[in-house]
């Protein structure tokens, strides 16, 4: 297997290699191989010599293994036919021919050699005479039985048709069998000879693959049981290396790495490869690099190979390659500091020897690499080992305190980006600064900052010990680094003093360069943050003025969780500000369909009605948040329902006897149902129970027992400043507890002074005044106040029964009209088309006819308005009623509506009775409200 | 009464053979009308029928008795025994010597909702086998407000044509220029008693100079009533609507298909243009198969006409309450004032 590995890492370099060993063993040329130094001439071979006498001294053994692989299997088959011959079994002889006939074609395919190996000839030429002898005994032949006998016959002839095409071999062996034989006795020797040099190879490098098979099944059990693993491969690695490189240190040149590193890289991604292996081949290659641009390019390789390491999505890249990766990349940004003429680059393919050019070269070098990609990879990484580890782990908070190591890598970057003027790559890395910062309020900032600080000193080098000690242990056994380079870049991350500045800087920096996608997301972010720090106002004029809204359907889905949880988090700011219709304006629709866990990625909501695809599984899997960007469920869910009850009990106290008007929230409704369903009342446990319980409270008026359930929850103590909030909640709970009580017994008082309101509710008088007269304002309430006594005098306007039926009766009549407005108009001409489907205003216009009576006495403007419109109909129901009584006779021959005189009159009188209704209409609303 | 009766067979033996005049009036027997009113009172939040017996004399109506029906349940095996019930009365009646004519029958009503497809169905019925039948509709909740409501119907004879043909598009009933006032008839009644009747009710007649029924017009709330009709009103037009977007519906279909049918013939008219060029025969330019061709169903106006009808009715209903209760109320003013 791991020959196969290196012959087929060789490109067509190699396979001339081979070719041409193959050439050597066919011309009785025995060369030892690796003595070989460079003495053939020829212009073609000159580079694979090269490489031959140095570093590919393992490669020679290697092609030879593969070859002797095949020879050895081809031997077997040799010793099995001649077992064969000794009991005369031609059927199983038959088959041995077959199997070495294929394996003849293996050998050719493998030293690509034209002439037939000896081993094959020396099997024919004995199987022939063998034929031939089984031939010439008549009473062996007539011994065997049928089956053997018929192989025989079939071999015969199979034989003679095979040995046609080597006739001359054959001939030319017959002729000198021992100088063959000794031929390949000694290539059999050298083959056992070199097996026994490196016996430890072969096996190692099957245990290596063994080894990467279980990489690739279970990724990150390897960084548990790597260690072990790796320091063994280390070792031998270390041999294999050493064999390469150590030897002679200065005759390592630019070419020599190059040649490896391309034969590294294009082993990449193929089976049989090692990917642990190819790192550490890598790791190694860097720092025999000659020149620093040629470290680059390989610091660069070795990255993106590290990032092979894991190959499965689900699974998250082990934390000690993590680390390793991050020190890689930090060298990479000190070699790019060091050397500004080193330039990176991912659109142009570099010239081939770009990176011959020393560090004194003048002029830039282009290097092939995406640090901003690379970035990307780190920070996926990065979150999705979050998104694995159990956050109520250690390992879980030891993951965390590698943040800050990140956001070095991800501050130097940008600085870098930024030096070479490439704003929008590094409005990007600026985005990923955002995302790790936007959701921690200034005390975890702080404590980010605390340890970033203190931690800088101790691993800040981005290299965890382990790595660190790997790293010295390397260089100790290794040549010296050819390319040293200082430590230039800084390994700590500056952290601003809040975390607002840092906020602004970065969004500012993405609101000037950064693309549609990162501008949105940053203003998502931004908005999260001003949020978080209680800035109710600017958030929301933020989200406003952004229109973000209207086309978050069409983004990407994380960035609609990303806007779920920047409601979530606007709701909760307006909460503890106090905007209770705002913070049920944010969550309701959070909550609307009950998945909130699923719209904010902090967990599966189960559905039961709808199975999800294990790919749908998968893929929300992905897209959830780490722990630690948690938004807490519970306070959510409180907040929300406080808001809803807050809204909805006044509400439903106002329209107790009107099934008609509308929730204010339905969630909250259905789950008011469901509590009320129950038989019996327990004490409360979850949120919800807490908030039914206060529900019920509060519709009775009790605002302190209300205020009491509330305040048991546990959740309060999450809060920054509790107290306040909890005195705001207290607060509006008396008024809606006020407002409610107002609602639901004001038909039940003539007047009510506003002392025993205020005592009722203990509130103060200004409050308590505020909240009637402002209840007046709205006409939610039909009273008004008698300022000498300070009393509360209601004006019960209840229409009765047959009013209300009779403003029912006015609307119908609209309707009425309306469609035979309508069906005049089809004929006079007119269509139909531009009619709704089915008229909904029907059904509507009766939900909205009850509620006639109070909007018509709501304001002075619109009064005038609704009352033209009930005089219009009026007078036109009395014109039905009169043409009705006067019967047949008056309405005679043109009965229809056929007329275009009619009709003209018809809009006359209408116009003329509107007039009239308009005047009586407004007299008698006010007379009625006097 | 045998006088009646004897002058009635007089005069039906000679307008037999003439052409039948048409009805002018229904003259009602005091025992007849007393019979109903106590049937419909007796059950009154159900609504009963009752059989009409009497005789048809020329322009004159007459009816002389009639007997209630029972109950009807719902269940064939009691109707099948309704038909013989009705038999078997009639057989009775026949044999004490009464009229056993059927002259049509009676029904109650609750606020004058009456103008039903039923109705019509069952006076077609009757039609099939007496030349003049009416239906004389009794409505108690309008008599406790004490007046006599009392109402002679039948179908108009046009209308009658119309509805055996079933045949109710808008152009027909252009053509027959028949209104929804033109459904139904109503037929003045005349309660007649005999003399001998009249003279002895004369003798029982108390010395009060008021009745019941003048203190039930007294009445002054007429809130209940008032709601009652307006909420049937309001149903009503809400029935109303629904035949307005039955017709919106229909006619948008219609233009719809109109327009389809022209572009159809437009186009099998450059069609046709072309195979004439071409000296071929002219494709003919109506195909029947088209679906496009096929006529969409107009939708019966029957059903608005009808409610058209009872909308008109508790209109009438309404102002008749209304005015009174003004009337009422103004007198109640006055007396206030004095």
């Amino acid at each position: 297997m791991a020959s196969r590995f290196w012959t087929q890492g060789g490109d067509s370099d190699t396979e001339e290699e081979e070719e041409e060993n193959s050439e050597y063993d066919g011309s009785d040329a025995e060369q030892p191989a690796g003595d070989n130094s460079g003495a053939a001439a020829g212009s073609r071979y000159l580079r694979g010599q090269a490489s031959d006498s140095d570093d590919s001294d393992g490669q020679h053994r290697v092609v030879k293994s593969a070859r002797d692989k095949r020879f050895d299997e081809m031997a077997a088959t040799v010793d099995q036919m001649k077992n064969a011959m000794k009991i005369n079994d031609w059927v199983s002889l038959q088959e041995s021919f077959e199997k070495i006939n294929k394996q003849l074609e293996k050998v050719v395919r493998v030293t690509e050699s034209v002439k037939v190996p000896n081993l094959y000839i020396k099997a024919l030429v004995m199987l022939e005479d063998f034929l031939a002898q089984a031939l010439a005994n008549k009473d062996a032949k007539k011994k065997m039985s049928s089956s053997n006998a018929k192989a025989l016959n079939s071999m015969k002839q199979k034989l003679k048709k095979n040995n046609k095409q080597y006739e001359e071999i054959i001939a030319k062996y017959r002729e000198m069998p021992e100088s063959e034989d000794d031929g390949t006795a000694d290539e059999d020797e050298e083959s056992d000879s070199e097996v026994e040099e490196d016996p430890s190879k072969i096996v190692m490098s099957d245990e290596e693959n063994e080894d990467d098979d279980d990489d690739d099944e279970d990724g990150h059990d390897e960084a548990t049981e790597g260690d072990g693993v790796w320091e063994r491969k280390m070792s031998k690695k270390d041999k294999l290396m050493d064999k390469q490189f150590m030897k002679d240190p200065s005759e390592i040149t630019w070419d020599i790495v190059n040649q490896k590193l391309k034969e590294i890289v294009a082993a990449r991604g193929k089976k049989g490869t090692g990917r642990v292996e190819q790192v550490e081949q890598l790791t190694f290659l860097t720092r025999v690099a000659k020149t620093p641009a040629q470290k680059l390019e390989i610091l660069f390789s070795v990255i993106s190979s590290q990032f092979d390491i894991n190959p499965s999505l689900l699974g998250h890249m082990p934390i000690n390659v993590w680390k390793k990766c991050v020190g890689n990349m930090l060298l990479a940004l000190d070699i790019l500091e060091q050397y500004p003429n080193i330039v990176v680059d991912d659109t142009v393919e570099p010239e081939e020897n770009e990176t011959q050019k020393g560090a004194d070269h003048n002029g830039t070098i282009r290097v092939w690499g995406n640090l901003v990609a690379f970035l990307d990879r780190l920070d996926s990484e990065f979150f999705k080992s979050l998104q694995c580890i159990d956050p109520y782990t250690r390992e879980y908070v030891e993951r965390l305190r590698d943040e800050p190591l990140f956001f070095v890598i991800a501050q130097n970057v940008q600085d870098y980006l930024e030096r070479i003027g490439d704003f929008k790559a590094s409005s990007k890395v600026a985005l990923r600064r955002l995302e790790l910062i936007y959701y921690k309020p200034q005390e975890v900032y702080d404590a980010m900052r605390k340890l970033a600080e203190q931690t800088g000193t101790e691993d800040g080098l981005g290299n965890g010990d382990e790595s660190e000690k790997n790293l010295s242990m390397e260089e100790n056994r290794g040549p010296p680094v050819f390319v040293s380079i200082p430590e230039l870049v800084p390994r700590k991350p500056t952290f601003s003093e809040s975390s607002r500045a840092l906020v602004d800087a970065l969004v500012s920096l993405i609101y000037s360069y950064g693309d549609e996608r990162t501008k949105a997301r940053a203003m998502l972010c931004d908005i999260y943050h001003h949020a978080i720090f209680d800035e109710f106002s600017i958030a929301r004029d933020l989200l406003l003025m952004s229109h973000l809204q209207d086309g978050i359907q069409l983004m990407d889905i994380s960035s609609q969780i990303l806007f779920n949880r920047v409601m979530a988090q606007l709701g909760l700011c307006a909460f503890r500000a106090g905007l209770i219709q705002e913070a049920h304006g944010c969550l309701f629709e959070l909550y609307q369909g009950g998945r909130v866990k699923e719209l904010l990625a902090q967990g599966f909501s189960q559905n039961r009605y709808h199975e999800k695809t294990p790919e749908q599984e998968k893929a929300e899997r992905r897209r959830q948040m780490p722990y630690h960007m948690h938004i807490n469920l519970e306070l959510l869910e409180a907040t929300h329902l406080i808001s809803a009850m807050l809204l909805e009990v006044p509400n439903m106290a106002a329209t107790a006897y009107d099934p008609k008007r509308k929730p204010i929230s339905k969630t909250f409704r259905r789950l008011l149902e469901v509590s009320e369903r129950q038989t019996f009342m327990g004490p409360p446990e979850s949120v919800r129970d807490h908030v039914m319980a206060a529900t019920r409270a509060l519709s009775k008026g009790d605002y302190q027992k209300a205020f009491d359930v509330i305040s048991s929850l546990e959740i309060w103590k999450l809060l920054r400043n509790c107290d306040s909030i909890l005195q705001m909640v207290k607060s509006k709970i008396k008024e809606e507890a006020l407002r409610t009580y107002l609602f639901a017994f004001a038909s039940c008082y003539d007047s009510l002074s506003l002392e025993q309101l205020t005592s009722m509710f203990d509130l103060s008088k200004a409050h308590a005044h505020s909240i009637v007269s402002k209840m007046m304002v709205m006409e939610e309430l039909q009273a008004s106040w008698d300022q000498p006594t300070k009393c509360l005098v209601f004006h019960n306007l209840e229409q009765t029964r047959l009013q209300s039926l009779l403003f029912q009766m006015a609307d119908k009549l609209v309707i009425l009209a309306e469609n035979n407005e309508r069906a005049f108009e089809v004929r006079t001409g007119g269509g139909l088309e531009g009619l709704p489907p089915k008229r909904r205003e029907g059904q509507d216009y009766t939900a909205y006819g009850a509620n006639r009576w109070q909007d018509n006495s709501a304001s002075g403007v619109s009064q005038g308005r609704q009352g033209s419109g009930y005089g219009g109909r009026l007078g036109y129901n009395g014109r039905t009623g009169g043409s009705a009584q006067a019967g047949a006779g008056s309405r005679g021959a043109g009965g229809h509506y056929g007329s275009m005189g009619r009709t003209s009159y018809r809009a006359t009188a209408m116009r003329a009775s509107q007039v009239e209704g308009f005047a009586g209409m407004v007299n008698l609303s006010r007379a009625g409200r006097i | 009464m045998a006088n009646t009766m004897g002058r009635s067979f007089l005069q039906a033996a000679a307008t037999s053979e003439e052409v039948a005049p048409p009805l002018r009036v229904v003259q009602i027997e005091g025992l007849a009308v007393l019979k109903i009113i106590k049937h419909c009172n007796e059950f009154l939040p159900s609504l009963v029928t009752g059989q009409l017996l009497g005789l048809d004399v020329g322009s004159v109506l007459e009816v002389t008795n009639c007997f209630p029906f029972p109950i009807r349940e719902e269940d064939e095996e009691i109707e099948a025994d309704g038909a013989n019930y009705q038999l078997e009365m009639m057989r009775c009646l026949r044999e004490v010597n009464v009229d056993n004519n059927t002259v049509g029958w009676y029904q109650s009503t609750l606020m004058g909702s009456f103008q039903t497809v039923e109705l019509i169905e069952t006076f077609m019925n009757y039609q099939e086998n007496i030349r003049r039948c009416v239906c004389i509709v009794y409505d108690p909740s309008r008599s406790a407000q004490g007046v006599l409501a009392l109402k002679a119907l039948k179908l108009t004879d046009s209308f009658m044509d119309l509805y055996r043909n079933n045949n109710f598009t808008g152009e027909k009933l252009r053509e027959k220029n028949l209104s929804w006032v033109d459904i139904f008839e109503e037929i003045p009644i005349k309660v007649s008693n005999s003399a001998l009747a009249s003279a002895f009710m004369t003798e029982l007649e108390p010395e009060l100079p008021v009745k019941q029924c003048d203190y039930d017009r007294l009445k002054l709330s007429t809130a209940p009533y008032m709601e009652r009709n307006l909420e049937f009103l309001i149903d009503c037009m809400e029935d109303l609507s629904a035949e307005q977007n039955k017709f919106q519906y229909y006619y948008r279909n219609l233009s719809r298909q109109q327009a389809q049918q022209q572009t159809w013939l437009q186009k099998r008219r450059v069609e046709n243009m072309a195979r004439k060029a071409a000296g071929e025969e002219p494709l003919p330019e109506e195909d029947p198969a088209n679906p496009i061709f096929k006529p969409i169903l107009e939708p019966s106006r029957v059903d608005s006409y009808l409610i058209t009808n009872q909308i008109s009715n508790y209109c009438n209903q309404i102002n008749g309450v209304a005015t009174q209760s003004f009337n009422r109320l103004y007198l109640m003013k006055a007396l206030h004032e004095d």
